[in-house]
């Protein structure tokens, strides 16, 4: 019966070429280790937060007097709603974690280096518009920490001279958050960073089909570490096929993933909803302390550390900018291996002590 | 080398210049984020407590707003307009009787006073023996003699103590009245306990806390009646009702088990897929080493 199934179909699409072409023929370089797998991971957390976000879409309503109450409802009277909202809560952040993790470990193998330089600005794009995501996402259920935190994080671009006012002023819909703003961050929310992610994601995904998985720095011969002058895609002549010895650091790595999410689940449910997210959203009643989610925290605090509120915002915009444009910054003749790179290594590590720190400090302070 | 020097260069030169540029932007930052009226919290925004904190006043006038801080009715935003009337958003006017400043109560005015709000309790304890002495002799227990007034805390048996009985008369009385309450009063408490810690856990408990209040406030009406043998039959239906929000109560905490269960169920599924998995994975290095 089933190998019939798979006749079916290997007439049809040509199944066996397929996955000989994508999968067998596909070589993963030789080193790959799990932490290459982080891209993956991502991708599959992403769809994870897509399916469960489609699930709440079925019972959500995007207005100021409803959300809540059908937030409620789907956690507390829809059959497992409360298993798909926890996991689009929880997943939402372990996604950000997962993605800085990849971006520390592709900065750390120098992968960004030519030709990968459009990868590495798709890769961080994705990440903006993922924490984009995060940001509209909070403010949906329309409870009191989502939207103190979104008074705040709408307040934080007006410091901005010139543009600031406009981009706030847009965020909000008007002088404050009201439900414009709920209707506007749904739209962004469901569809319109979506797009853009999945598109990014297309593109992220193609180039790395085409140029193949970089090597890492400590296997690879110094013969082949110069740049390319012409397009060619790495054979990885030692590396090994993608399926199955790949896809099976894949699959454990997100196995990893949700074992992680349902740790969570079962001993922290309520570690990203505190007790303020479940009361309904007063713009009369201020909490006494209105911190933005984890990964804001460090650009928050440096913005609330900085005397100048000019220059903290600035810092925060240049800074993404410099992470943005790297690939084009890096020095051009330099080699791959970060260790024979002591400067690079430095600067790396001196940027996630201080976004450990300031991390650390936004939580306490 | 060039490289890193120009870009660091370039960074602090934009970041400095703009910062000098506008340096004047954080008076308009602090006007603007850290005073608008969101950043404080509701109760503060007021020209009576502004006034009744200054240097200008008094120590007694300022300890009664350190009072009202601690209070009850402050942890509930209710403020000093909410009982004395007034316009807290403008000085100038904030004691104006136009504006409906009413100001401290004479004696015989404090029933009414705190029945403008508390209108049941306030019903139950005129018509009771406290409420009628006070009312024909202006002496007798008012609602300040039990509850203070700016200090007023959340109302508990704890007020029903020989402390406070034998002020007026022997405790005895008082006494059984308070032993009559006693197992409605602790199956409130403990309800209204188990309701905060299911709604910090993300369960929706608007109806049952509907029906606690209510069952809550008709209670709170039963003690001023201070009428025991009223009391006893009453509280039997009052902890008839309360039983039912229990069982709610108990049905809410059976579904956070099953969905602790459930959840460890998937997270003991993903370690063993995870564990095999990773078994695979070496099981194919050694394979090709």
């Amino acid at each position: 019966m089933w190998g019939k199934i798979v006749h079916w179909i290997e007439v049809r699409i040509g199944l066996e070429e397929l996955i000989n072409k994508h999968l067998r023929q596909f070589k993963t370089p030789k080193g790959a280790t799990f932490w290459s797998t982080l891209g993956f991971v991502t991708l599959i957390a992403f769809i994870l937060q897509a399916v469960t976000g489609i699930m709440l879409l079925l019972y959500y309503i995007p207005h100021p007097e409803h959300a809540f109450k059908s937030v409620q409802t789907i956690t507390n009277e829809i059959p497992y709603g409360w298993l798909f909202r926890l996991i689009h809560n929880v997943g939402g952040n372990i996604i950000v974690a997962v993605i800085i993790i990849h971006m520390v470990h592709v900065f750390l193998r120098v992968s960004y280096k030519k030709p990968r330089e459009i990868t590495w600005v798709t890769g961080v794009l994705m990440f903006l518009l993922v924490l984009l995501a995060c940001i509209t996402g909070q403010l949906l259920p329309w409870h009191q920490t989502g939207f103190w935190q979104t008074t705040v994080t709408s307040t934080i671009p007006s410091f901005l001279p010139v543009i600031g006012e406009g981009i706030s002023s847009y965020m909000r819909g008007g002088a404050s958050v009201s439900g414009i703003t709920l209707s506007r961050f749904f739209s962004f929310h469901v569809v319109i960073l979506p797009v853009f992610i999945v598109a990014l994601m297309i593109l992220h995904v193609l180039l790395i089909r085409r140029q193949g998985l970089s090597t890492s720095p400590a296997v690879e011969p110094e013969a082949d570490a110069s740049p390319p002058e012409e397009f060619r895609r790495e054979p990885h002549l030692e590396g090994h096929p993608c399926f199955p010895h790949f896809s099976v650091k894949r699959s454990f790595m997100v196995m990893f993933y949700f074992t992680v999410l349902f740790f969570i689940l079962t001993f922290f449910p309520n570690l990203f909803l505190p007790a303020e997210a479940n009361i309904q959203a007063d713009p009369l009643l201020t909490p006494e302390a209105i911190r933005p989610a984890w990964y804001f925290l460090a650009p928050y605090q440096l913005i609330k550390t900085i005397p100048n509120d000019v220059m903290g915002i600035s810092l925060v915009v240049i800074f993404s900018l410099v992470l943005l444009f790297w690939p084009f910054l890096d020095a051009k003749d330099a080699g791959r291996n970060i260790r024979k790179r002591p400067m690079l290594l430095s600067l790396g590590l001196i940027v996630l002590a201080l976004w450990a720190i300031f991390t650390i400090w936004g939580m306490y302070s | 080398m060039m490289r890193y020097l120009i870009v660091t260069v370039a960074v602090f030169v934009a970041v400095f210049l703009t910062g000098l540029s506008l340096a004047s932007y954080r008076e308009t930052f602090e006007k603007e984020f850290m005073l608008s009226p969101w950043s404080i919290a509701k109760g503060e925004i007021s020209a009576c407590i502004q006034c009744h904190t200054s240097d200008s006043m008094d120590s007694k006038m300022q300890q009664l707003v350190r009072e009202w801080r601690s209070s009850w009715h402050a942890k509930n935003n209710v403020s000093c307009h909410d009982c004395h009337g007034g316009a807290p958003e403008d000085a100038s006017m904030s004691m104006s009787h136009q504006r409906g400043f009413n100001g401290a109560p004479e004696d015989k005015e404090i029933p009414a006073f705190c029945g403008t709000c508390h209108i049941a309790i306030m019903e139950n304890y005129l018509q009771s023996g406290h409420g009628k002495t006070f009312l024909n002799t202006g002496e007798g227990p008012s609602c300040l003699t039990c509850h203070g007034s700016h200090d007023i805390q959340q109302a508990s048996m704890d007020i029903i103590s020989e402390q406070h009985c034998s002020q007026c008369h022997s405790y005895e009385r008082a006494k059984d009245m308070k032993q009559a309450l006693f197992m409605v009063e602790s199956k409130l408490n403990t309800i209204n306990k188990d309701l905060k810690r299911l709604k910090v856990l993300g369960i929706a408990t608007d109806r049952q806390e509907k029906a606690y209040f209510r069952n809550h406030a008709g209670f709170r009406t039963l003690f001023h009646s201070i009428d025991v043998d009223a009391v006893r039959a009453k509280s039997s239906d009052y902890a008839q009702n309360l039983e039912i929000i229990e069982s709610d109560i108990n049905e809410s905490f059976k579904q956070l088990a099953f969905r602790r269960n459930f959840s460890a169920y998937l997270f003991l599924v993903f370690i063993g897929l995870s564990i095999m998995l990773f078994l695979l994975s070496k099981s194919y290095e050694q394979k090709n080493s």
